[in-house]
């Protein structure tokens, strides 16, 4: 739906998709290219193709599966033009083989936004998430589980707990209130808010 | 859907559950109000942190990738509204440039151009007139007289008459004292001869 109010030409639509995507698609440049600076450059260029793009954007794929598409071919593009700089060091830049699976390395290696801060920032995040979704009500963390998690629909998760759509949309959102509660002070924290 | 509160309707929202006006409530507050905005980051954080622990941390805050992102999209559609500092930021500046103040020099430059254009259109359209080619020989001043002799042509102009008149003695073969045909043939007594 936001892609349609985007393809229409409503721009907050896309504002929303953006927010939606950012870490994710910056999570997959990082594994491509050192460079922080660059990171967040080719990340606004996936942004800003896939506006150029939308309207051929067909709905036979997932949003995010074209968009990370786009995200890869803009980072491989990049890397290509850097390699012609002379001036690029080797450590901005990380393997870019075309016969490379960026989405293969290695979970535990720190990417180009990453410092021992931020890792520890992250870790802090996932923590506090958890063991909020632990501290959450049965019926509210199955809810959000079966949605987040298990990727289901409303109307599937109300046939899972046997409850209205209605109860399943109102768990959904007490069980992020919950867990929101925990982490919005940590983000505040945050110096820059990245996150 | 009615009595849903915004923070509920930006969940339904954030889960692509809300449809027809709902929908658009929920993307307007969404855009527009910034705790509903906040909301609509913190939910997808919180999904994102769930499925996987490493998405926890961006490399740029959105707010300020959003607003860069913003400012990019409206260079591709200059129809869009801007924000007053955007555009204030992207107002074109007049910059003058180097030679902007020596405006004379301009005209100077601008009327010799049109007078080299026409003094070359001139020749090859044939304003000019038609004369030979060759190389214009001396002319005899005015009032000159060409008399015939025996040794050639004589040049007899009035005024070299009456300088040989004065300086008569000064002349001829007694004053040289030697033989000097060129200058005898513009002697005083050249004419009588």
């Amino acid at each position: 739906m936001l892609v349609e109010r985007t393809v229409a030409g409503d721009h907050k639509a896309y504002e929303l998709l953006v927010l939606k995507y950012q870490r994710r698609i910056e999570r997959l440049i990082g594994r491509m290219v050192r460079d922080v600076d660059l990171v967040e450059d080719i990340a606004q260029e996936t942004f800003i193709r896939a506006y150029r793009a939308l309207s051929q954007f067909r709905g036979e794929a997932q949003f995010y599966t074209w968009l990370y598409r786009i995200a890869v071919n803009t980072a491989k593009k990049a890397l290509v033009d850097l390699k012609r700089d002379p001036l690029v060091s080797e450590t901005t830049l990380r393997g870019s083989g075309d016969d490379e699976d960026e989405t293969s390395a290695v979970e535990n290696e720190l990417t180009s936004a990453e410092t021992p801060e931020t890792v520890l920032a992250a870790k802090e995040i996932a923590a506090t998430v958890n063991s909020a979704m632990e501290a959450l009500p049965d019926e509210l963390r199955q809810a959000v589980t079966l949605r987040e998690i298990d990727g289901l629909s409303y109307e599937e998760i109300a046939e899972v707990m046997n409850c209205p759509i209605g109860t399943v949309r109102s768990r959904i959102f007490r069980a992020r209130e919950a867990i929101s509660a925990k982490v919005k002070p940590m983000l505040e924290n945050q110096s820059g808010k990245r996150w | 859907m009615e009595q849903m509160q915004t923070q509920e309707l930006i969940s339904a929202l954030a889960d692509g559950q809300l449809r027809g006006d709902a929908f658009a409530r929920g993307v307007e507050l969404a855009a527009s109000d910034p705790a509903a905005r906040d909301a609509w980051q913190t939910y997808h954080l919180i999904g994102d942190v769930l499925r996987s622990g490493e998405l926890a941390v961006g490399s740029s805050a959105p707010t300020v990738f959003l607003q860069r992102l913003q400012r990019r999209l409206q260079e591709e559609q200059p129809g869009m509204p801007r924000a007053p500092a955007v555009e204030a930021a992207a107002a074109p500046v007049h910059e003058e440039a180097a030679n902007d103040g020596s405006f004379r020099w301009k005209v100077v430059a601008g009327f010799a151009s049109v007078a080299a254009v026409a003094a070359v259109v001139w020749s090859l359209v044939g304003g000019a007139p038609d004369k030979p080619v060759s190389p214009e020989l001396a002319k005899a001043p005015a009032g000159t007289v060409l008399s015939p002799g025996e040794r050639g042509v004589m040049i007899r102009s009035p005024q070299l008459d009456e300088l040989l008149a004065a300086h008569r003695q000064l002349g001829g073969a007694s004053a040289l004292q030697m033989s000097s045909g060129l200058v005898r043939n513009a002697t005083f007594e050249g004419s009588g001869r």
